[in-house]
């Protein structure tokens, strides 16, 4: 199951809809990375609203991800982590302290948008 | 022979009250009940003898009588001990009373005593005990309820800013709840910004410190930023003195500068609208110019 | 006996039909979102280490009842080749695959009570519970 990738403008938005199994989710990761050389895209929202299990394998790819496109040139936002999924992730001890987070896809494109040009 | 043990109580209810009345009165000068009136005191002594020989004479246990006297000590929260003492000293009174009955006493008779005597005090004793733990249950579990409640109010104060205090000690559990009161918040008020106040957390552990540290990652896991404001001095002390590392979010002393702060980082200033030192020079220049 | 839920861990896909028949299970009994999160995040990371290091295993649920009080257990079984160190997997950031080693000590926080058995060898046996509120 591939994962969407919308461009608007030299932004890519993503709204992750599926129970990421680890294939789907390295195909995401490899998907977006082409997507950004291709586009040239400088801002990635990642919207995770309707996702409402993140463990620590999906969380390394997520963290990677962000990683990633940071050396590429692409700010990433990850938006609309659930309040269960954030208490896991914090019980589990994964913190994703480098990563940029906003409460919804509007937050996460004005913050992007906050440190394009700010 | 057991019937001759009722009859001899019944017989001598007059002598075994009154004994019973002079040793409860004696024992009440190093007692729990010392709040409550002499007057009081003894118009319930006399009730409850009176409830006893009721029982006794309908054929021992439990009678609606005793159990709607037992209630009513509950209600007025009346010591549990008070009834048990008097039970006890109940059940030593009706034993000395019938041996000093009798001059010669064979080893049967007596344990028939004590058996008789048993039946009456201990399904009592049991069912007043059985009471009064159900109600400090019932109590409790309200309690429970209560604390739950006031557990974590969060208050949007502004768009985009919200305030929750935290009031009382933080066990783990009320922890997980408070986090889950937080966030779920900051979503359904849409908050940039939570002010977490612990003005009313009076100490500051490694474990509340773990906690609040948390909570206030997962608040930016979700998208929002946490400020902690309300941090004494003495707080501001144990923290660094437990080696707690609170850097990775900003601390304010006061619920006032941290709102100051929120309101920074929501992009907003606040303005006077007239400075009280124009107005008082306005003032001043009317008296001068009238 | 009651037949118990049970999930065979063969292939990475397992993972996900584990964490979602435990889920379904927690929300039978009861439980809040929040801790839907947790159980099925833990199933994930048990299932996970059966598929990176034992290669095959099975999860297995069961309701479980003390004193009154509800919970879920879960257990996870494989005959893989155990494990060598059980106190250096216990310690937060070790990991052997390159992962975040936040797997097994995250288990034990998202749980109520977490047990292990392991010997070198023999394979692993994991459970844990979790109690509704």
């Amino acid at each position: 199951m591939r994962i969407p990738i919308l461009k608007l403008h030299n932004y890519l938005l993503i709204s992750i809809q599926i129970d990421l199994d680890d294939q789907s989710a390295i195909q995401f990761q490899e998907d977006l990375l082409n997507k950004i050389y291709k586009s040239g895209a400088t801002g990635v929202v990642i919207d995770l609203t309707s996702v409402d299990i993140i463990d620590s394998f999906i969380a390394k790819v997520l963290g990677d991800v962000v990683t990633m496109s940071d050396l590429m040139g692409a700010k990433v936002v990850l938006t609309g982590i659930q309040p269960a999924v954030a208490m896991t992730l914090i019980e589990l001890g994964i913190h994703m302290q480098d990563v940029q987070t906003a409460l919804d896809l509007e937050q996460g494109l004005i913050k992007l948008r906050q440190e394009l040009e700010g | 022979m057991p019937k001759r043990v009722d009859r001899i109580v019944l017989d001598n209810s007059d002598v075994i009250i009154k004994n019973w009345l002079k040793i409860v009165s004696e024992n009440r000068q190093n007692d729990y009940t010392s709040s409550i009136s002499d007057e009081l005191f003894q118009s319930t002594n006399r009730e409850f003898v009176n409830v006893i020989f009721d029982s006794l004479a309908s054929g021992g246990g439990l009678t609606k009588e005793l159990e709607s006297f037992s209630e009513r000590l509950v209600n007025l929260g009346w010591p549990l001990s008070y009834l048990t003492d008097g039970l006890q000293t109940f059940r030593r009174v009706t034993i000395d009373f019938v041996l000093s009955q009798h001059d010669q006493i064979d080893t049967d008779f007596f344990s028939v005593i004590l058996d008789r005597v048993d039946t009456w005090v201990d399904p009592i004793i049991n069912k007043l005990v059985n009471e009064y733990s159900g109600s400090w249950e019932h109590t409790v579990s309200l309690q429970r309820v209560a604390l739950q409640e006031l557990s974590a109010p969060l208050i949007p104060v502004m768009r985009n800013i919200t305030i929750m205090p935290l009031i009382g000690t933080i066990d783990t559990e009320r922890a997980k709840q408070i986090m889950e009161n937080l966030l779920t918040g900051v979503i359904k008020h849409n908050a940039e910004v939570v002010l977490i106040d612990i003005t009313g957390v009076p100490v500051v552990d490694t474990m509340v410190a773990h906690h609040i540290i948390q909570a206030a990652e997962a608040v930016r896991l979700i998208g929002a930023k946490c400020i902690l404001v309300g941090i004494r001095p003495e707080i501001a002390q144990t923290i660094v003195n437990l080696g707690i590392d609170l850097g990775k979010f900003p601390t304010k002393s006061s619920l006032r500068k941290g709102f100051e702060t929120a309101l920074e980082l929501t992009g907003r200033t606040i303005q006077r609208e007239k400075k009280q030192e124009t107005i008082v020079e306005d003032i001043m220049n009317q008296l001068t110019e009238g | 006996m009651e037949l118990k839920p049970c999930v065979n861990i063969r292939q990475e896909w397992d993972i996900v039909g584990a964490r979602q028949l435990g889920r379904e299970k927690a929300k039978e009994l009861g439980f809040g979102t929040v801790d839907q999160a947790r159980i099925a995040t833990a199933i994930s990371e048990l299932a996970r280490n059966i598929y990176l290091y034992a290669g095959i295993g099975k999860v297995y649920f069961e309701m479980v009842d003390h004193l009154g009080k509800k919970g879920l257990k879960i257990v996870a079984v494989d005959e893989g080749p155990g494990i060598r160190d059980l106190s250096q997997v216990m310690q937060d950031g070790y990991s052997t695959s390159g992962g975040l080693g936040a797997g097994l000590p995250g288990v034990k926080r998202l749980m109520d009570t977490f047990e292990i058995n392991s010997e070198w060898g023999e394979g692993t046996e994991i459970s844990a519970v979790k109690w509704v509120r």
